[in-house]
């Protein structure tokens, strides 16, 4: 199955370092790879015929498409030929057996089997080796997942991680929704990237409506995508030394977290931006009450930071735990801070062309460590303060230049947008016709980095999960759908 | 002698939430809002809690967890809805895999996410006013 011609072209772009934005399935049995050029933010898709239910496998060659086609199986009951381990994903012992949500036409719920929803694991077999499972409940406040370890003694051996308990089916639900339908059901996609998901689905609309953005409404979108950054950055720093029971760092950093909620709430109206990009607009904040709010932050930043930088003992805590090889990185597609800490240097912001002014260096750290992803972060986050501050100094000076003209409400067509969210590459590819879905695919930048995670936390001791789980710090809403 | 309640240990699950209300729960439990000087806590274990608190609509994979730690909880006992999702009418309600919320919840704690002031006041309230319903 390696030598088909569709794993040829596709491994081509690989080695020629080729992005993949998605592996799209479509309900006319058609299966889509995208591929993105990261020297020149230029796309190529490829396609592949289902025939008879069936199509050639990529995972064999290509290791990073392993949960697509897995998620393809399930939703479409397209059976990815060669796929060396085709154990559900998203689909549970209580679906009924012929209901594949994304090829069926109904989408009304199922009568859901009498059965537990556990599907089965991958374990340890030998002597001394002890199963610890955990979730999908936890013992703190924190999303729903199911995580089965093999252990020996207190070393982990395997994890298999057991996403998608919060599949709600949010794909199938927007097929046939309209373009004004649309918005508030991406804005709640994930909290943690609501920006870049509003963003990607504006990009969209406006892609197929031949929708020309003026600058104003670029800068503004930069304002809120970075304000996003800095939001989701804080708090997942918040949560890395409270994984080795640093709470001054912990609660200090909830507090500056707090601080720009209550920021983004008078300017935006909304502590996490819900609501604040659509198809040919955004929230024009004040860019003046923004600049405020930057320098009322920096002093409280600034000795945050010097804080968990001097403190070697935090410092000693995270270095050489956890390490992402930088060879892992690219088999597995990772993206976002877990990827630029292991030394690939890719951040889609680079090749969306109304950044291309800013001038953005990505940070990049090659340990691949829990403490090189926390320096990562501290240094994006000092990124994004900047960018959102030159924004704001070109809204003052420059702003409101809002021409452009109107969206077409009943655009047609097919297009795949994407942005850096703060966890990575976020796509999506959309089918619209007379301005109603037919399609909704999400490539969160969560999804690539799962498996990276489980295959990075082997090797390291069970104590170590949490903290090295903080500094991935994946979200499971966009992930699961 | 009084029926109300003085303190309420608070037991999480989240039921497909966008991380929106987790976040919010976070922050109750962090300086600023400090939920623990008011008697409310979210607590490790269903054992230790007087309340379940679940958020999001309920996804079908999660509905038999939310009602074993319900199951795990002593009486009596408080079943709460947090976030829109988990109170019925939020955005996700008719996704196939979405049991469109909380079923039967003793309080409703609206909001997308709930602000975390209004909550300390909701549950300041609700703990004055009433018992633990058995």
């Amino acid at each position: 199955m390696n030598n088909t011609p569709w794993s040829q072209a596709n491994q081509a772009l690989k080695e020629s370092h080729y992005e993949l934005l998605c592996l799209t399935a479509t309900a006319d049995d058609t299966i889509t790879a995208t591929w993105l050029n990261p020297a020149d933010g230029s796309q190529q898709s490829l396609n592949v015929p289902v025939i008879d239910q069936h199509f050639p496998s990529l995972t064999p060659t290509l290791l990073e498409v392993a949960w697509d086609e897995r998620e393809i199986h399930d939703l479409f009951g397209y059976l990815p030929e060669g796929h060396p381990d085709l154990r559900p994903l998203v689909r549970t012992p209580r679906w009924p057996e012929r209901f594949f949500p994304l090829k069926n036409a109904s989408v009304d719920p199922p009568p859901w089997r009498a059965l537990e929803p556990d599907n089965p694991a991958v374990t340890v077999q030998g002597e001394g080796v002890t199963i610890m499972k955990v979730g999908p409940s936890h013992a703190g406040i924190i999303e729903s997942g199911h995580f089965i370890f093999s252990l020996i003694g207190e070393n982990v051996l395997h994890l298999d991680a057991h996403l998608f308990q919060n599949h709600r089916g949010v794909e199938a639900q927007l097929e046939g929704l309209t373009v004004s339908e649309v918005a508030p059901l991406i804005s709640r996609l994930c909290a943690a990237d609501t920006v870049s998901h509003q963003t990607n689905w504006a990009l969209a609309v406006e892609s197929l409506s031949d929708f020309e953005a003026s600058q104003t409404l670029e800068w503004r979108r930069i304002v809120l995508l970075e304000s996003e950054r800095i939001l989701s950055h804080l708090n997942d720093l918040a949560q890395i030394p409270a994984g080795v029971g640093f709470q001054v760092a912990h609660q200090r950093a909830l507090a500056i977290k707090e601080y720009w909620q209550r920021g983004l709430l008078l300017i935006y109206g909304h502590r996490f931006l819900f609501d604040t990009v659509k198809p040919g607009w955004a929230h024009p904040g004040s860019a003046e009450d923004m600049i405020a709010l930057l320098d009322a932050m920096a002093p409280k930043w600034k000795a945050w930071r010097a804080l968990v930088e001097g403190h070697h003992g935090f410092q000693d805590r995270m270095e050489g735990v956890g390490i992402v090889q930088p060879i892992d990185a690219v088999h597995f597609g990772a993206q976002g801070v877990a990827a630029r800490a292991a030394g690939k240097a890719f951040d889609a912001r680079t090749v969306l062309p109304w950044y291309r002014s800013f001038d953005l260096q990505p940070s990049i750290s090659l340990a691949g460590d829990v403490k090189a992803r926390f320096s990562v972060r501290l240094n994006e986050l000092d990124e994004s303060f900047r960018l959102v501050e030159q924004a704001c100094t070109l809204l003052r000076q420059k702003g409101n230049l809002l021409a452009g003209n109107d969206l077409t409400q009943g655009a047609s067509g097919r297009v795949i947008t994407f942005t850096e969210s703060p966890h990575g590459l976020n796509v999506h590819d959309v089918v619209l016709n007379a301005g109603h879905v037919t399609r909704y695919h999400v490539r969160a930048g969560t999804y690539r980095n799962w498996p990276l995670l489980a295959k990075t936390v082997a090797g390291n001791t069970v104590a170590d999960f949490p903290l090295i789980n903080k500094s991935f710090e994946l979200c499971y809403s966009c992930n699961d759908r | 002698m009084t029926k109300t309640q003085r303190s309420l240990q608070i037991r999480h699950v989240d039921g497909g939430s966008c991380n929106g209300c987790e976040q919010e729960l976070a922050a109750l439990t962090g300086p600023d809002y400090d939920m623990q000087q008011f008697g409310l806590d979210i607590v490790a274990s269903p054992r230790h809690a007087d309340a379940l608190l679940a958020t999001g609509p309920v996804t079908d994979t999660m509905a038999t967890a939310v009602e074993r730690v319900w199951d795990a909880v002593a009486a009596p006992k408080l079943r709460i809805a947090f976030g829109d999702c988990a109170a019925g009418c939020g955005v996700f309600q008719h996704a196939y895999a979405s049991h469109g919320g909380l079923d039967d919840p003793d309080l409703v704690i609206p909001g997308c996410p709930p602000d975390p002031k209004a909550v300390i006041q909701v549950l300041r309230q609700w703990l004055k006013a009433n018992a633990l319903p058995s």
